[in-house]
């Protein structure tokens, strides 16, 4: 099979999966009261979110001299989502809806506490204002998964059973068993102590908490030397100056490079936090394929060969060993991806994980976090899809099987 | 991961007719049990794990000789703040419907009543800390006790533990030898439903599903329903894991010998996932029951951490929960420490005993889980 058939291929598998994933999400927003749904797709009614209402207090005449007259809110809404119809018709329109980018609205509550914008904005726009932060925490703890569990697994593989490779085993062991707020908050309050506690700096405009809590656009996190006078410049009301929401790639864009460091500076704290984790568990098995890889016969013929060892790591062993570190990685991913909301909200990252985090707080706000769970399960699905193609064009007996 | 350690140790005669797919000898599974043991007990940090776990269950099972109510942790007055003035000025501005110096108070979950002060002892104190020093703050600002909310908190946080991941077992056990067995049609649909469910982030599953079902029916049942509530939501994000784990053992399995020679001697489809797949693909998964269990204390303090209303009084003495709750309160520890003038002493003990315990449930159980699993698997046993 060539490479692109392959490609083609697992790419048209996503689709029936997606399928599922929403059917399931269907399922659950079916179950919740009409009214709440009402609001998640079609956001706050003026009047009120009940069948029925007050004639007089909206001037409605009375179909039928009762003191109640219906909502027309309500009613409309019923008709245009198709809740009166069968629930084979009702999967059509909402599977529809996903398809064609009609993904609700928020309600007013869950985006108060972030950014001053009143709810009925669309879940998409908020979404696409939210997910670059989250990508870009993604990628740079994707390459701390990395930093962290190649060279330990691998040193523990030729260590093995020696002080080193058991204090691996404890570390990795520890990953599984320390809560992502534990972690997260220790790393926080350590990074704070040491950049001078909780006292006031520059002036009393603030403490070292501000140089590690939240991202820009914050420009309370600029006070401070070594960005001192640096704010950043294109911070407008819903974020309508960021081109592409990047923070780095805006700071970039708007030709402010120490905001863009910056940036990066503050990500690698929830990055090391979100990548501890997963991390802990692909050091293991770095360690125990390596542990196989050595075993095999063209290793000897290659120290046989005279090769040094430290080249016949690196380059006999090390590579196959990466396969294997590829394709736990994507087994992991959903496991690496749940990390994010509590780590977003620890270090008050505006990314999708918070979004997420505001919405499941009560009033629910149903309309974000089944929009945040589909986002997060096509980021799981397309990560999969990357790491199958990586390890197909890696390994070509893969394609063939 | 392959079906070597599950077959019938080859030293054993059978002593009934395997041919007729009679049910294997009693004394072969003794015998690998025993062989199990022996190699576990070998195993340092198995044992450690297995010595914690023991340990938690004792106080799980002791823990209702202890006094107080088990539903709900018991308020303490005593917090950083070290003398009993302070702590009565704390309580009363924890509750403003006390008037000031009344001092703190009992709450059970049924009834707010009022007792004397007891003793404040500061926690920075030298010398041993009495258990009762221990208190945390939350963001609600009540104090509790800390060691009797972990003491209390222990038969809750064990028993949904083994709750959740024993039903997520049990459905994977059914589902996965089934598929696994079957092939086909039956194993196609369930796979396809199992990478649905693995596609979406664990997390994020449970609490869309705890949303869900919390607006739908979660005020109109009692409290241990609204714990049934939060057990089935985690199942319903557990059992994918097992199916797989299952169908992989089952697919193994079914290409034996012992399964061929059952088949060959008439035996229906249900008889054999009973007596020869059944008992064969029990060990894998007994390896990832005992990994996780520690997860749920975890899992629920991160939901407790993110702000959702699990239980319906915040107070509960479930470990992950105690955990979350101390952490969160460092909130308020850091906007004091912002002020000058203000003091504020680091709570180390509300931070360092919830998560010293979550973190040693955690860890014993995968201890124990690494050591069982090098124990059944020959390949890593060098």
């Amino acid at each position: 099979m060539k490479l692109w058939v392959y490609i083609v291929r697992r790419v048209l598998l996503l689709i029936p999966v997606l399928i599922g994933v929403m059917t399931i999400t269907f399922v659950l927003i079916s179950a919740i009261p009409t009214e709440q749904r009402l609001a998640s797709q079609f956001g706050v009614s003026k009047f009120g979110a009940g069948p029925y209402v007050l004639c007089s207090k909206f001037g409605f005449t009375s179909p039928n001299g009762s003191r109640f007259c219906p909502n027309p809110w309500y009613w409309n809404g019923v008709r245009e989502l198709g809740l009166n119809q069968p629930l084979p018709v009702q999967w059509a329109r909402y599977m529809y809806n996903l398809f064609t980018g009609q993904w609700g609205y928020t309600s007013a509550h869950s985006l108060l506490y972030l950014i001053a914008i009143p709810g009925g904005i669309p879940v998409l726009t908020v979404l696409s204002w939210y997910l670059p932060y989250t990508l870009e925490l993604a990628a740079l703890s994707l390459v701390m998964i990395w930093l962290m569990s190649f060279p330990i697994g691998n040193r523990a593989a030729v260590k093995r059973n020696r002080p080193f490779d058991q204090s691996a085993r404890l570390l990795s062991f520890s990953g599984f068993a320390l809560p992502t707020y534990l972690l997260g908050g220790g790393t926080l309050l350590l990074a704070v102590l040491a950049t001078g506690g909780f006292t006031h700096i520059c002036g009393g405009t603030a403490t070292p908490w501000d140089l590690w809590y939240g991202l820009p656009p914050d420009p309370s996190g600029y006070a401070c030397p070594p960005y001192n006078g640096v704010q950043p410049s294109w911070i407008g009301i819903y974020g309508q100056t960021s081109p592409t929401h990047f923070p780095t790639i805006d700071a970039l864009i708007h030709g402010q490079p120490l905001i863009a460091l910056d940036t990066i500076r503050r990500l690698l704290l929830p990055a090391f936090t979100v990548a501890f984790g997963s991390a802990a568990g692909i050091l293991r098995f770095v360690r125990n394929s390596m542990l196989e890889v050595l075993s095999l016969d063209y290793i000897k013929h290659a120290r046989a060969l005279g090769v040094s060892e430290s080249q016949v790591i690196r380059r006999h062993a090390g590579r196959n060993a990466f396969n294997v570190t590829l394709t736990v990685l994507g087994l992991t991913f959903a496991f690496f991806i749940a990390g994010f909301p509590v780590t977003e909200d620890i270090f008050g990252l505006r990314g999708i994980g918070l979004l997420f985090t505001y919405s499941v707080r009560p009033p629910f706000d149903f309309g974000v976090i089944f929009g945040t769970t589909i986002v997060f399960t096509i980021i799981v699905v397309v990560a999969n899809i990357i790491v199958d193609i990586l390890y197909a064009y890696l390994d070509p007996r893969v394609r063939l099987g | 991961m392959d079906g070597t350690t599950s077959s019938p140790p080859d030293s054993e005669a059978p002593k009934t007719d395997t041919a007729r797919g009679g049910p294997r000898p009693f004394n072969a599974r003794v015998d690998q049990f025993k062989r199990t043991w022996h190699l576990l007990r070998q195993n340092t940090l198995a044992m450690v794990g297995l010595g914690l776990l023991i340990f938690f269950v004792i106080v799980a099972l002791g823990s209702f000789a202890y006094p107080g109510p088990s539903d709900s942790m018991t308020l303490y007055c005593g917090t950083y703040l070290s003398t009993a003035t302070n702590c009565v000025h704390v309580c009363t501005y924890a509750a403003p419907e006390l008037s000031p110096g009344a001092g703190c108070y009992l709450v059970s979950s049924l009834e707010k009543s009022l007792v004397p002060p007891t003793v404040s002892v500061s926690p920075l104190s030298i010398g041993p800390l009495p258990m009762g020093s221990l208190a945390i703050q939350p963001a609600n600002g009540l104090f509790y006790n800390i060691a009797t909310g972990l003491i209390k908190g222990a038969p809750w946080s064990l028993g949904i533990s083994a709750a959740i991941v024993g039903s997520g077992a049990l459905i994977g056990l059914l589902l996965g030898s089934v598929s696994g067995y079957q092939g086909g049609s039956t194993d196609e649909v369930i796979m396809r439903l199992t990478d649905i469910f693995l596609s979406i982030p664990g997390l994020l599953l449970v609490l869309v599903v705890l949303a869900v079902l919390q607006t739908t029916i979660g005020s109109h049942v009692s409290f241990l329903g609204r714990v049934g509530v939060l057990i089935a939501a985690f199942v319903v994000t557990w059992w994918p894991f097992y199916t797989r784990i299952v169908r992989g053992q089952a697919l193994v399995v079914r290409e034996q010998k012992f399964v061929e020679a059952a088949r060959a001697g008439g035996a229906r489809a249900g008889r054999i996932l009973r007596k020869h797949i059944l008992p064969n693909v029990t060990y894998p998964v007994m390896v990832q029951f005992s990994l996780d269990v520690g997860t749920v204390p975890l899992l629920l303090g991160v939901i407790v951490f993110l702000g959702f209303p699990i239980w319906p009084t915040t107070p509960f003495p479930e470990w992950g929960t105690l955990s979350a709750i101390s952490v969160m309160d460092l909130e308020t520890f850091v906007v004091d420490c912002a002020y000058p003038g203000i003091s504020c002493i680091f709570p180390w003990w509300q931070i360092l005993f919830p998560g010293l315990t979550v973190f040693l449930f955690a860890i014993s159980v995968n201890f124990l889980a690494d050591g069982l699993r090098d124990a059944l698997d020959p390949r890593l046993r060098r």
